[in-house]
């Protein structure tokens, strides 16, 4: 069933392809647009690195959630999908894996071009990249608890970022952390032990909560 | 007990800053309320009013 | 005496309206008491001189936002997990004054800030977590009235609120180990001053006195709430006042 569900979403999200490709280069040019808004400095640039990428891969997640369940609670297949017999944190959790394939996944792998761009080394590319993979699933599935609250409302777009950026606190200070870390030639390993920890724990544990949520917006 | 100094040793605006806000924001609080309560009343009665009175 | 009939709204509503006064004029007393012993007793600090009296008000502020956060999210889960209607709507009125505290402790925080830190504002562990916490109260807030149908509102907002209480420590921990790392060296983390007698005293106070505060402003909000959503109900125009 999982796999079922995983495979569907992924043949759905390549027919659409313009959606998760359009995430990808909003994340590209917000990364793009801080040296320009605040000057090419290597230094500076290479201090605000983190921080800049992390905050795009954020933001870039809140897009892509609107489109999580929206489209098959328009035809009615998510109805269909919560009267399965398998338990509906399955059904969740392919959801969930499916759109991090489709639209974390992509933003994780031009990352590293992004850090070219702020100047930093191969061993600081190797932690970014290491650190969006920990954290990436941390969004989706904390990103699928607010598109399950918010389905079917007007202007769901902004309000799962209000419910959500709050949530991602945690996430976003320890990836960036690691990354910091490793630009100022300190171990990463204690930023990364903590994200993992993270992303274990809400890979446990949201799925459910996405569950309750989307029994409670479709009655 | 001692009167207190109004100045607070230089620090009165963020003081009496401080207290000011607070009260702006508790007296806002039981305005809106008041606000929220008079309307809803109104509304209430509209629909159903007691059994001594008439809407009509 | 059955006290089981209190969970409907209809009943609550008229025991509510007793109770308030009760807690509302004691919280004005206390509030002028605190103000006393604050002002006319307590002495001035040593290293802060007067600008420390801010506490008074900065210091209950913040424990009650917290406070409030807990208990939202705990009322709000009550009315989830046994369908209690007026559970849920006691939520809904606590998010309110409890956005409110948070708000006022962040500028509390930022008026004591400046006259002991320099600036305004400081990314320090505390500040930072009482900032989210109000965008957490505003993420409830905003989603609650989004949602048209009241039921829909108040389960969603239990998933949000607990989801949220669960998150709260974690964030709180995060923050501090992030200001930890990054600790200017020009800013000292505000070190808490060893506080005693009638400071103290003061402090406590104040801090009654706010949430004797809030109970009254809760329940007020609560009866306005029950009156909005209790309008149909026949047996509600007999209590309605």
């Amino acid at each position: 069933m999982l796999r079922w569900l995983v495979w569907r979403d992924l043949i759905l999200a390549w027919r659409r392809r313009a959606d998760a490709l359009s995430t990808l280069f909003f994340f590209v040019i917000v990364v793009s647009l801080f040296p320009l808004g605040i000057g090419p400095e290597t230094e500076l640039l290479r201090s605000i690195a983190p921080g800049v990428v992390w905050v795009a891969a954020l933001l870039a997640s809140m897009l892509s959630l609107g489109r999580l369940f929206a489209n098959d609670h328009q035809d009615g297949t998510l109805e269909q999908l919560l009267l399965t017999p398998q338990p509906l944190y399955l059904v969740v959790f392919g959801k969930v894996s499916a759109q991090w394939l489709t639209s974390e996944l992509p933003l994780v792998c031009i990352a590293p071009l992004l850090g070219v761009q702020f100047g930093l080394s191969n061993e600081t590319l190797k932690i970014l990249v290491i650190s969006l993979l920990l954290g990436t699933p941390v969004l989706s599935v904390i990103g699928s608890i607010g598109a399950a609250l918010t389905l079917g409302l007007k202007s769901s777009g902004v309000l799962i970022s209000i419910l959500v950026l709050p949530l991602y606190v945690p996430v976003l200070i320890f990836g960036a952390g690691a990354v910091e870390a490793s630009i100022m030639g300190l171990s990463p390993s204690s930023h990364i032990y903590l994200l993992s920890s993270l992303t274990l724990l809400s890979l446990i544990f949201a799925p459910w909560a996405t569950a309750a949520a989307l029994r409670i917006s479709i009655e | 007990m001692n009167w207190p100094d109004l100045s607070m040793g230089g620090y009165g605006f963020y003081v009496w800053g401080s207290y000011l806000f607070s009260l702006i924001a508790i007296v806002w609080e039981l305005v809106s309320l008041n606000h929220r309560k008079k309307a809803q009343s109104r509304a209430q009665k509209r629909v159903s009013p007691g059994i001594f009175e008439r809407n009509y | 005496m059955n006290i089981y009939k209190y969970a409907s709204p209809t009943m609550f509503y008229p025991l509510a309206g007793k109770i308030i006064p009760w807690f509302a004029w004691p919280a004005g007393i206390l509030f002028a008491l605190g103000i006393f012993v604050g002002f006319f007793i307590a002495p001035t600090d040593f290293q802060q001189g007067d600008a420390y009296r801010i506490i008074f008000i900065h210091v209950p502020a913040s424990w009650l936002a917290m406070f409030l956060y807990v208990l939202m999210a705990l009322y709000a889960g009550v009315g989830w997990a046994f369908n209690a209607r007026l559970a849920s709507m006691m939520a809904s009125s606590l998010s309110i004054t409890g956005a409110m505290f948070t708000f006022l402790s962040l500028v509390t925080g930022a008026f004591w800030g400046k006259p002991t830190w320099g600036t305004w504002w400081v990314w320090d562990a505390r500040m930072t977590s009482t900032l989210i916490l109000l965008f957490l109260y505003i993420g409830f807030i905003s989603l609650q009235s989004s949602i048209d149908d009241a039921r829909r509102a108040d389960r969603a907002g239990a998933v949000l609120a607990l989801v949220g209480v669960i998150n709260v420590p974690i964030i709180y921990f995060s923050v501090q180990w992030w200001n930890t790392l990054h600790q200017g060296a020009t800013i000292r983390i505000l070190q808490k001053p060893t506080i005693h007698g009638s400071m103290l005293w003061a402090m406590l106070i104040m801090l009654a006195a706010c949430w004797l505060y809030s109970v009254a402003v809760v329940l007020i909000r609560l009866r306005c709430i029950i009156l909005e959503r209790e309008q149909n109900a026949r047996a509600f125009a007999e209590v309605a006042v």
